[in-house]
């Protein structure tokens, strides 16, 4: 064979063998993520946050089979610094924000990095807008953990669960636990919902989460309990404000609010009935009796502010109530997560 | 086929005398041999560090391996012109080629094996303590998957850096070496980020037409390095088929082929 | 089937090294060489002019830029040629963590050598090299003497035909430098072909049968030796010491021409007999002859002469 054609057929395989593999590694990259050996990336998901992600990103794939080892290490100096009391709180959040970009598919930092916000830097400040603020942070960092994780029950889970411990917005902890249970999840959280939905209060919707609780698992004896309490003692009071019958309905719940007066169901019922009877003075001093009963109570603070709002009142300033408006005014810029 | 053995052997024995490849070696060997104790530092999640450290070490360090020694493979040659009186023999340079990519190769192959035994040691006394389960809801792992789908990552990664040295090789002929080292870093860099290029060159991802072919094209040309990577199935106890390791190896051999063709081209010119 | 008494013929054969920034070195020139079978030929010229690019080009190590060659009658670089081809690099190296046997066998496997006649070889040729003794020392731990007799032996492995020694005897002690050039006066003797690079013109003189000079990647001059040193009138010389001034005043009267060279003198006659006259003359009178005979130039002069003086520095006389 001579040089020349040596080297076509040089040209030819190199040319072949490229054209061929295309199609076969195609296939490998789509079969390698639908059998779940490795996690999708979400471009368009990270597209949409900040230029620190996109670095982090890059940064991380070129440690390649090294980053997530870099992340554990970065973890690691996260939690020397946070037990040492070295550096600020911030020093550690900024750590934990960067384990996060380089193994964005590693559960835990999201988690720890939220909590931090939510609740270790919450009460560091005793201002409300300080305050607000990271909760919005805290909730951030989860939907983004999210938008990495989409498939996963664990971050869903979480941000239900910072919304209904932390934030005491209901609504929105429904809304994420109820995406968290389309995927595999610990019994508890259906009760959650349930839980939410009764403080809320909405006492049908809770019911038929408990229902469902039952109908998944008939031995849950919490679900049966608590399904028992709540038609004895809130659903006449519910049947009859739906039946505008608000009297009647204050006089259903306070009878069980004489044997315990602190009741957060209950208070939130009389609450909800003097609002719906349109006597949101009253209804104000009822969520206001509540907030006074925990400390913890913010959702009951949220409404106090709420009702204050617009009844023309001065609106004391709260955390949940200045994080939900925020909520408002970014959405009408945010895309639907 | 004579040559190119003898050429492989040599390659071999000399290459496992690079006292800074016996480093790296020792190195990746101590920090395999000790990955359980990091996991004492993630409590909870003990056996993703210990795969995370394991596999990662033996993927990171072997690509090391690969990268350093296959750049100075025939750069070496050629500066200690113990080239001339190989390439005045009866050996093609076809042959040369290959005895120093398969003898680089052997030497890589058999350091990884080694870092990977290491790794099974520890992931074999270890990972059923941490699988055990410990809370409500903790998954429940079968070992039988686990030890497979690490051996099996273990496999896939040989195959990697077969690809890797390949690159290395080949590209050692056409740059200097230190070009060619930070080339072949950035070949298996950006080819471990395939799957991303493959999404940003996507019209819904929303770069501008330019980015996207420019992306769309350093998509097609490198390898795609990560479909090389199986480590979430170990933690997500989902058993790697032997039909997607075929493929896998397959690819990898077709790969090899590509950079040999083109090792063929440029070494069949190179004046030594 | 015309040059089949010639290993070697290349024809206007060139090579442009790039140097980078669009600048050009030349390697050689135009080169057109002729090396008949069973010479010992030198290829000599001063560092840089071009006999390594040379040798590379017929071994195929490079490639050339315009002109052809063959070697053994095929063309340069091809296997079948190599196959009969031994090659000694300037200053070889080896796999370091080889010895000599070992090194052996991998170059004799690739000739498709092997076993006992592959074994038999490697013993006869370290013998032959004076390494048989030293055959366990690894060759990290070789002198530089060590490496070219090793060097030597390897190229000598496959019995070929054609043998490029690139500068054999430099760096070499003169015990090791005349076992090198015994080495090749061996070759000879049984028909193989010499093809030799070296800078050191005096140390090829008295081996070359013949010769071509190179300077500045450009041939100068080619030919046999005995034809490139004859002068063209055929003068005798006689060199002697420790004459007295009696004898130095009959030498100088009775030749053509008389110069000093340090402390001895030469003296140039223009017939054989009157050399030998004054050479019986210098004897009787008690002075030391060195030597008589035909007056042949050195190959130094030749080279000055081809080349001109200023080249002179250049070159390791």
């Amino acid at each position: 064979m001579s040089q020349l054609t040596k080297t076509i057929v040089a040209w030819v395989l190199l040319i072949g063998l490229f054209l061929g593999v295309q199609p076969l590694s195609d296939a490998l990259a789509r079969e390698r993520l639908i059998r779940g050996y490795a996690r999708p990336t979400q471009v368009t998901k990270i597209l949409q946050y900040d230029a620190p992600a996109m670095t982090g990103v890059i940064v991380g794939a070129m440690l390649g089979g090294f980053r997530e080892v870099a992340a554990s290490m970065l973890w690691m100096r996260t939690h020397s610094m946070w037990h040492s009391g070295e550096g600020t709180q911030w020093d550690a959040l900024y750590l934990m924000r960067m384990t996060t970009l380089l193994d964005p598919h590693w559960l835990e930092p999201w988690r720890i990095t939220a909590w931090h916000c939510a609740y270790n830097l919450y009460v560091e400040t005793d201002d409300p807008a300080e305050k607000a603020r990271m909760l919005q942070l805290g909730v951030d960092v989860l939907k983004e953990g999210i938008s990495w994780n989409p498939d996963r029950y664990d971050l869903y889970f979480e941000l239900g669960w910072t919304y209904f411990d932390k934030i005491r917005d209901y609504d929105e902890a429904a809304r994420w636990l109820g995406a968290a249970i389309r995927f595999e999840h610990p019994e508890y959280v259906e009760r959650l919902i349930a839980h939410g939905y009764e403080r809320l209060p909405d006492i049908p919707m809770a019911l038929q989460w408990y229902d469902y609780c039952l109908k998944r698992r008939p031995s849950d004896e919490t679900a049966k309990g608590a399904t028992i309490t709540i038609r004895e003692r809130y659903l006449p009071a519910w049947r009859l404000m739906e039946e505008r019958r608000f009297d009647e309905a204050i006089a259903a719940v306070d009878q069980y609010l004489t044997n315990n007066p602190q009741s957060t169901i209950g208070l939130h019922l009389k609450a909800h009935i003097y609002e719906q009877a349109g006597q949101f003075a009253k209804a104000r001093e009822q969520w206001q009796l509540a907030a006074d009963t925990s400390a913890l109570n913010h959702h009951a603070r949220y409404k106090v502010s709420e009702l204050s709002e617009r009844m023309g009142l001065p609106v004391p300033e709260d955390a949940t109530y200045l994080f939900k408006q925020q909520q408002e005014e970014m959405a009408i810029f945010r895309p639907v997560d | 086929m004579r040559p190119i053995f003898r050429v492989a052997k040599a390659t071999f024995h000399e290459g496992w005398r690079r006292r800074f490849l016996n480093g790296i070696l020792i190195f990746a060997i101590l920090i395999i041999g000790s990955s359980w104790v990091f996991t004492y530092l993630q409590p909870g999640a003990e056996l993703k560090m210990l795969i995370d450290v394991g596999l990662g070490s033996i993927r990171f360090f072997g690509m090391l391996i690969a990268v350093f020694l296959g750049t100075r493979l025939i750069p070496d040659e050629i500066e200690k012109r113990t080239i001339y009186t190989l390439l005045s023999k009866p050996v093609t340079r076809m042959q040369f080629l290959l005895g120093k990519f398969l003898g680089g190769l052997a030497t890589v192959i058999s350091n990884v094996a080694l870092m990977g035994i290491t790794f099974y040691i520890v992931f074999a006394i270890k990972a059923p303590q941490f699988a055990v389960p410990s809370a409500e809801g903790a998954p429940q792992y079968s070992m039988e998957f686990m030890y497979a789908n690490v051996a099996k990552a273990i496999l896939l990664s040989f195959f990697e850096l077969a690809v890797v040295m390949g690159i290395a090789v080949v590209a050692s002929v056409v740059f200097s070496w230190i070009l060619a080292a930070i080339f072949t870093f950035f070949v298996y860099f950006v080819g471990q980020m395939s799957d991303f290029f493959g999404h940003l060159a996507d019209p819904d991802a929303g770069a501008s037409p330019v980015a996207r072919v420019l992306l769309g094209a350093i998509y097609r040309i490198l390898p795609h390095f990560d479909v090389f990577d199986v480590r979430e199935s170990i933690l997500t106890d989902i058993p790697v088929v032997w039909p997607y390791m075929a493929q896998t190896m397959g690819v990898a051999v077709v790969y090899i082929g590509i950079v040999l063709a083109l090792g063929y081209l440029f070494f069949n010119q190179r004046e030594v | 089937m015309a040059n089949i008494a010639l290993a070697i013929r290349t024809e206007n054969l060139t090579k442009i090294y790039d140097v980078g920034w669009g600048r050009q070195h030349v390697g050689i020139d135009n080169l057109s060489l002729e090396v008949e079978q069973g010479k010992i030929f030198g290829l000599v010229g001063p560092n840089g002019s071009g006999k390594t690019t040379t040798l590379k080009l017929l071994l195929g190590l490079i490639f050339p830029t315009s002109g052809s060659g063959e070697v053994l009658g095929q063309p340069m670089g091809s296997a079948i040629a190599k196959a009969r081809v031994g090659y000694l690099p300037e200053g070889p190296y080896f796999y370091e963590h080889l010895n000599a046997p070992e090194l052996l066998r991998m170059y004799g496997s690739m000739f498709g050598l092997g076993g006992e006649v592959l074994e038999k070889r490697i013993r006869e040729l370290l013998e032959l090299v004076d390494m048989w003794e030293r055959r366990d020392y690894r060759v990290a731990n070789y002198s530089r003497g060590m490496r070219q007799r090793v060097g030597v032996a390897q190229a000598l492995i496959n019995d070929p035909d054609l043998l490029f020694f690139d500068e054999p005897t430099s760096g070499l002690d003169p015990i090791g430098a005349k076992d090198i050039r015994e080495v090749v006066l061996e070759l000879r003797k049984r028909g193989k072909t010499v093809f030799l690079c070296s800078h050191l013109l005096k140390e090829m003189e008295p081996l070359c049968d013949d010769i071509a000079i190179l300077a500045r990647g450009q041939l100068i001059i080619q030919g046999s030796v005995e034809k490139l040193l004859a002068r063209d009138t055929a003068n005798y010389r006689v060199e002697a010491m420790d004459l007295d001034d009696e004898t130095l005043a009959a030498l100088k009267e009775r030749s053509t021409d008389l110069m000093w060279l340090d402390d001895a003198v030469r003296a140039l006659f223009a017939d054989r007999q009157s050399a030998f006259d004054a050479a019986a003359m210098i004897e009787d009178r008690g002075a030391h002859l060195l030597t008589v005979g035909p007056d042949r130039r050195t190959l130094e002069e030749v080279f000055i002469e081809a080349v001109g003086e200023e080249s002179n520095d250049e070159t390791d006389l």
